[in-house]
């Protein structure tokens, strides 16, 4: 069953940040796609500057699409946040790896389900997708951006021009919005943060 | 109305060879104080391609392709421009839709808004850009692992121990 707790960021919150940690589940996921022959990632934001730069030595060919942007622009605007998904247009299986971040917990059920149906068609056969949940006792921040330093440290830097809901999953109720995808492995961090690698089924 | 700078003034017309219609809006435009370089004026918009032996501020609108390898181009953050671009440096502060091919940096700023194709030697992209595209780095060699992914057990999610102060190496709990 799929559920989902929705908080709205409330600009008084006391703000801080979680600590940086290493990030097991992303150097699985890079060393992968290494083995990989010119291998191509998404990544769907927030735009930051280190993570390009990560991604772009490490791998062939990267892809971003600011997501996070653009879905905080069509909340902005009161528009329904389907709209966010023709800027997923990409042509069918394309990508080795996506990187999705932490943007399902910016979604509710029905667009998480949405996002996970792209990122299938996205992907080739076997390929990886990646995600990082809250867990909501340590969710503090309106939104951070995973800021990925040498040998997989993640740390955080807060971006103030996005402002999303988020909205708080279980690790079943994530697990069955991605039933699509093969299960590889799942970490849990004391800092909160909680990291999902999936392959796509042949 | 292309707006040169001091150095240009004795320059022959070929050093900027713009092939190019040009619809010039009534404005008047403003002066420049640019120097070793042409800003093409905001209330400009231009359709064709520049080849240039100086470097470009683009403040206007340009449909066409750029071509100026061994200068700088910069979309203003009045700027619009869609078409592919071949400069040493590249800065974008305004919207670019096209091609990058960068012998040196690309510069994208807060307020840009990029969709395209980088090819560069290095990037820097500000938070808060809209940026769509695809980057090639001139990439430094990685080091390579021997780790093989395989489905996860029956059990699921793994807990990683992690201090909460400060940054830390997550080891699995056994």
């Amino acid at each position: 069953m799929v559920n989902a707790v929705l908080h709205q960021h409330n600009d008084s919150e006391t703000e801080s940040s979680p600590v940086s940690y290493t990030s097991e589940i992303l150097e699985l996921f890079i060393t992968s796609l290494q083995r990989r022959r010119d291998p191509q990632i998404l990544d769907v934001g927030p735009v930051c500057e280190e993570n390009i730069r990560f991604f772009a030595q490490q791998l062939k060919r990267l892809y971003v699409c600011d997501m996070f942007r653009r879905l905080d622009r069509e909340l902005r605007a009161d528009r329904e946040p389907a709209g966010v998904w023709v800027h997923l247009d990409y042509a069918p299986s394309i990508f080795d790896g996506i990187q999705l971040w932490d943007f399902c917990d910016h979604l509710d059920d029905t667009q998480v389900k949405r996002l996970a149906e792209l990122c299938h068609t996205m992907l080739k056969p076997e390929a990886l997708l990646m995600l990082t949940a809250f867990e909501e006792r340590t969710r503090v921040l309106p939104l951070n951006a995973f800021v990925t330093q040498t040998d997989y440290q993640i740390n955080f830097r807060h971006q103030a021009h996005l402002k999303l809901p988020w909205h708080c999953r279980h690790n079943r109720a994530l697990m069955s919005s991605l039933a699509g995808f093969n299960h590889i492995k799942s970490f849990q961090y004391r800092n909160g943060l909680r990291e999902f690698l999936f392959k796509k089924y042949n | 109305m292309l707006k040169r700078g001091k150095k240009d003034e004795n320059d022959s017309p070929s050093d900027t060879n713009l092939t190019m219609s040009e619809r010039i809006t009534p404005s008047t435009p403003k002066p420049s104080a640019a120097q070793g370089k042409t800003i093409i004026g905001e209330n400009i918009a231009i359709e064709g391609s520049i080849r240039g032996e100086e470097n470009l501020v683009i403040e206007g609108s340009l449909k066409g392709n750029i071509q100026m390898e061994k200068h700088n181009f910069t979309v203003g953050s009045r700027g619009r421009v869609d078409g592919e671009i071949r400069a040493q440096n590249v800065s974008i502060s305004g919207e670019l839709k096209g091609n990058i091919t960068a012998l040196g940096k690309v510069e994208i700023t807060k307020d840009a808004d990029f969709y395209g194709e980088i090819k560069a030697k290095s990037i820097s992209v500000e938070d808060g850009a809209y940026f769509k595209g695809m980057i090639e780095l001139d990439r430094e060699p990685h080091r390579k692992s021997s780790e093989v992914v395989k489905p996860a057990s029956p059990s699921g999610l793994e807990t990683v121990k992690a201090p909460t102060s400060k940054p830390f190496d997550a080891k699995k709990e056994t």
